[in-house]
């Protein structure tokens, strides 16, 4: 599943160049900035699991940057409240009244560091924003900016004074993926382009914020056809009834693997959706929605492989089934 | 009894498969009262049908036992008991009777004395083992899902019964199998619909349609078939009596088979024959003739005698022909043959084509030991012809070999059609003799097919030719034999109208004398095989016992004895002479000429004689209906048959053809969705199907990477827009046509 692809895959001139652009300071991540885009253009957010120093938030910062885009960060720390996040009322003394100072969740991109290192209320906070595109703050309802993307990490290494977020949180995420070590060559040219100053500085913005927006609701229009859903729904079905799951894909995860192929497709200037985006984009979209039974962890399967197995199997519609 | 537990399988396709097993059981019973002295089977299949009932709907193991128990009590009181079951008394009697029975048996059973176990006790034993077998079905069938054996099984009892017991397993084996088909076919779409169930694509099982119309259709075809084709007679003698000679059982009296080969005893003719093994002689002559041995002139109802009257000659025709054959207007060429006898052939009598003239360099032996040539004494029969070698000593000596001079005839046909019919006494004295119980309705037989025939030798054709006319069958296994009071010659004509050589030879000899023609009936060989050219130009022919054969001789006052043919598929070896103008039949071919199933039986194929003695494979060929290796038939089946192969084998071409050809011709807009597909059908044919997992546009790369082309990426990536994007394909077969047929012709190389 993360075999090679032909290049270049993205069509979409604006996206083509929003990409060169991030690669400018990004070396050699080119399958997670176009992941990143994905879900950014589906209104969808993502958790990365990786070690610290890979380059996360490089990333995710010069895509903010090329989009002109308002970013923050919020490193997640055990003593971090709810009100952290979303932004708190101060009383004026001189206006005597409350006046509301909006938390690092009110961005355009927001970078959630080590997201399991705080309290599952915090959690919680941060998670109905990615739901729902608004957060609640002394009972008033406020929406968020749009456009709305969220990067959460988590790290994958240390698990002491952690709290894992549970499934049904995990399954707000459109993509979990790694973003992984760089080859030799690239850190090389890692090594080259932080000998002098940092380049982030220097990125301009490309795209226009309105027009991300009117690309966002381009991507709705996307057809994905009867047999392209029905290829979803085989992939979603065989993740429950596989014996090593236990707790198989929910219809939202039908429902993000349709969405993230559309803006797949648009990515690639098409204007339907074809199996081939669907059985590129499903692990990403359902490594971290499936749970294992103890029979899997014990035969060392993980939900990568099981991925990679049903996809080998489940049928791929292609018209001839009756001629067959 | 842990295993009466087993879960019930309550689907109808599994009530079906029961029922059909139930159904071969019961092929079990049928044929039982007939090869046993078992009365009332009707109260073993209920006894049957009711275990059944009760094992397949899983009743607990104490609601079944008792119930099979009182079942079979209730079957033993049937059988063996009178009054009612349910009385009070009736119940008491059979109950003591069963605790005594039972006891008894009991005892003997330990004792290991088996053979005194009663009616009573043993019944018992089989309502107990009819009611495993219900079980042990139910398990094989409906767990292990593996009848087969059990089938065969079944298939094997009835043919032995069949084979081996007055039973007539034909109905039988039909129904086997159709219900064999049935229950195979069902119980592998139980193990596909698992199969199916597995992957998640079925719910669950049931009787699909597609199935069962194949089902049907299939059995159907099978059965249709098998009942409608011919069916040629077994390639196997019957095994019985060969496997009673093996176990040393004396066969029943009456139509025995006898051995082919030539015979000293013509009393009793009829019966089927074996064929004998073996070569009789080698001959070097210059053309295919008769080997005749003898004639024999009193018929006897039953077959042939003669009374010989022996001439002792030294050389034997020293001083001219001590047995004449043929007179002065038949033209005489004289031949010389060496005759060799095989090692294993004991013959004392010397076979001659034409009529004999001389015995050079003979060699014999008796007892193992070689007899100087001087002291070989040579004995003719005046009558039949028959020439015997003794020695001044011994009884019987055994010919090794011998050169003989004959003369060999060529009739004027000319002369045979304007015969005189002036016979001479003697000849009329011996050749016109026929029993005084010879049935009425052979004679008149006779006349009708001599009425409207004015020469004796249009006569004596239309005779030979009858039995071809008439669609008389050769045969040589089936044959019967006259019994005591029945005449031989009017079974074979009114009856059977099925025998070999020496029922076609005597029938037609009788109804020649009953004719006033005279006629005899002549024994010897045909021709035989020909194996060898030698340098002298003549031919070396192998003559087998199986050659040995019968034939008529007809008497014409000028030319003599004239050889006739009336066996079917034989041919008459005598020379006749057209008179140039004169187109008339050549009767020496008639016979085989007639009947074009028949092949030519030249050389090879013969003949026999003999008590009842006769032929063998080739006969059978000779046999029409029953003709199936003929060469014909293998000349025609062979390009069949190659032909069926190499389409066969070139279906997927031929049809990858069809296919281009209809979408070059016929390909529009609308069919591109139907060519694509059609193309994957192509290509899964070609070995390089799509696999379940991959996506059109992976299988597309593989499959260019595979041709070495880029037509299908172009082809697939229109075919998608149409299909996932749901476009109406307007212009894309236009556009990718060419993509299309290079897939296919790429395909074709």
């Amino acid at each position: 599943m993360r075999g090679k692809r032909e290049q270049p895959i993205v069509k979409q001139p604006l996206i083509y160049e929003l990409i060169e652009n991030v690669e400018k300071v990004v070396v050699g991540k080119r399958r997670e900035i176009e992941l990143s885009l994905i879900a950014i253009l589906s209104g969808g957010h993502v958790l990365l699991e990786d070690v610290p120093g890979v380059g996360k938030t490089m990333m995710v910062r010069a895509i903010a940057r090329s989009l002109g885009a308002d970013f923050k960060r919020i490193q997640f720390t055990p003593d971090l409240l709810p009100s952290d996040v979303t932004g708190v009322s101060v009383f004026n003394q001189k206006t005597m009244e409350f006046h509301f100072r909006p938390g690092p969740v009110m961005a355009n991109i927001v970078l959630a560091d080590e997201i399991n290192r705080t309290s599952p209320k915090t959690q919680a906070a941060l998670l109905e924003a990615l739901e729902e595109g608004s957060v609640t703050t002394d009972g008033e309802t406020r929406e968020l900016q749009k456009p709305f993307f969220v990067m959460a990490t988590q790290n994958p290494i240390e698990y002491g004074g952690t709290y894992p977020l549970p499934e049904a949180q995990l399954d707000r995420f459109l993509f979990k993926f790694r973003i992984g070590y760089p080859t030799k060559a690239e850190e090389m040219e890692v090594l080259n382009r932080a000998e002098k100053e940092p380049p982030i500085e220097s990125l301009q913005p490309v795209l226009a914020l309105d027009k991300l927006l009117q690309m966002q609701a381009d991507v709705k229009n996307v057809f994905a056809g009867r047999q392209v859903k029905e290829y979803i729904i085989s992939i979603v079905n065989a993740t429950r009834q596989h014996h090593a799951v236990y707790l198989g894909a929910s219809p939202r995860a039908s429902i993000a693997l349709m969405k993230a192929g559309q803006a797949y497709a648009f990515m690639q200037e098409r204007d339907y959706v074809i199996p081939d985006d669907i059985k590129y984009l499903a692990p990403f979209v359902l490594q971290h929605r499936l749970m294992l039974n103890s029979d899997a962890k014990l035969s060392d399967l993980t939900t990568e492989r099981i991925i990679r197995d049903l996809l080998e199997q489940v049928h791929v519609p292609a018209g001839n089934e009756q001629a067959q | 009894m842990k295993h009466f537990q087993l879960k019930s399988m309550a689907s109808v396709t599994h009530l079906l498969i029961y029922i059909l097993a139930f159904l071969l059981i019961w092929e079990w019973l049928r044929p039982v009262p007939a090869v046993t002295n078992t009365g009332q089977i009707e109260i073993f299949v209920w006894f049957t049908l009711a275990s059944a009932v009760l094992i397949y709907f899983r009743f607990p193991f104490y609601i079944t036992m008792p119930a099979l128990f009182a079942g079979s009590l209730y079957g033993l009181h049937r059988i063996f008991m009178e009054g009612p079951f349910l009385s009070g008394e009736g119940a008491g009697t059979l109950l003591r009777t069963f605790a005594a029975e039972f006891t008894m048996n009991t005892g003997m059973i330990f004792n290991g004395n088996f053979a005194a176990l009663t009616d009573f006790f043993r019944t018992f034993l089989l309502f107990m083992l009819l009611a495993l077998v219900c079980y042990l079905l139910y398990y094989w069938v409906l767990y292990t899902r593996k009848v087969f054996f059990f089938l065969l099984c079944t298939i094997a009892y009835i043919t032995i019964l069949d084979t081996f017991t007055v039973v007539d397993a034909s109905q039988a084996v039909i129904r086997i199998v159709i219900i064999g088909f049935f229950i195979l076919a069902l119980l592998h779409m139980l193990n596909v619909q698992d199969e199916e169930r597995a992957i998640g694509r079925r719910p669950g099982s049931f009787i699909s349609p597609a199935w069962m119309y194949t089902l049907v259709t299939m059995a159907a075809a099978a059965v249709v078939a098998g009942i409608l084709l011919p069916k040629p007679e077994p390639q196997w003698e019957d095994p019985v009596p060969f496997m009673r000679e093996i176990a040393g059982i004396e066969g029943p009296g009456g139509a025995q088979a006898s051995r082919i080969g030539y015979g000293v005893n013509d009393e009793r003719l009829g019966g089927g024959f074996e064929k004998e093994e073996g070569t009789a002689f080698l001959a070097a002559a210059d053309g295919e003739k008769y080997w005749r041995g003898e004639s024999k002139d009193t018929y006897t109802g039953h077959g042939w005698t003669s009374d010989p009257e022996y001439i002792e000659s030294e050389q034997i025709f020293g001083s001219g022909i001590d047995y004449h054959m043929f007179e002065d207007g038949a033209e005489l060429e004289e031949g010389q043959t060496f005759i060799e006898m095989d090692e294993a052939a004991d013959f004392e009598l010397i076979f001659y084509p034409g009529q004999p003239v001389n015995v050079q360099n003979t060699s014999a032996e008796a007892g193992g030991s070689t007899i100087p040539e001087n002291e070989i004494q040579f004995y003719t029969d005046a009558e039949g012809g028959r020439i015997q070698a003794e020695s001044g000593n011994t009884e019987s000596v055994r010919l090794e070999s011998y050169e003989l001079t004959y003369e060999e005839p060529v009739f004027p046909m000319e002369e045979l059609r304007n015969s005189s019919e002036e016979d001479p006494e003697d000849i009329q004295e011996y050749y016109l003799q026929l029993p005084e119980e010879l049935p009425e309705r052979v004679t008149v037989l006779a006349e009708e097919i001599g009425e409207e025939h004015d020469s004796r030798y249009e006569t004596a054709a239309a005779v030979e030719n009858y039995f071809s006319d008439n669609d008389f069958e050769y045969e040589t296994e089936n044959v019967a034999v006259p019994e005591e009071g029945e005449d031989y010659v009017d079974q074979f004509l009114f009856e059977t109208q099925e025998g070999y050589c020496d029922n076609f030879s005597t029938s037609m000899v009788v109804m020649l004398r009953a004719l006033d023609i005279p006629a005899r009936w002549v024994k010897g060989f045909t021709a035989g095989e020909e194996v060898e050219e030698l340098e002298d130009g003549r031919n070396l022919y192998e003559i087998a016992n199986a050659n040995a054969h019968s034939w008529v001789e007809v008497y014409f006052p000028e030319v003599g004895w004239v050889p006739f043919e009336p066996t079917r598929g034989f041919t008459n070896y005598a020379d006749f002479e057209e008179p140039e103008s004169d187109p008339g039949i050549d009767l020496g071919e008639d016979n085989s000429g007639e009947d074009p199933n028949i092949p030519e039986p030249e050389g090879g194929v013969d003949d026999l004689l003999e008590e009842g003695g006769e032929q063998e494979g080739t006969e059978e060929e000779t046999d029409e209906g029953t003709a199936v290796f003929t060469m014909k038939n293998l000349l025609i089946s062979i390009p069949l048959i190659i032909a069926v192969m190499i389409l066969y084998q070139k279906q997927s071409r031929l049809q990858n053809k069809f296919f281009f050809y209809r979408y070059r011709f016929s390909g529009t807009s609308a069919s591109f969705s139907s060519a694509y597909q059609r193309l994957l059908w192509m290509l899964a044919n070609e070995g390089l199907p799509r696999a379940e997992g991959e996506t059109l546009r992976e299988y597309s790369r593989r499959v260019d990477l595979a041709l070495s082309s880029q037509a299908m990426t172009k082809l697939t990536s229109s075919y998608e827009k149409v299909y996932y994007g749901g476009r109406t394909p307007v212009g894309e077969w236009e556009k990718r046509k060419k993509d299309w047929e290079e897939i296919v012709r790429l395909l074709q190389a």
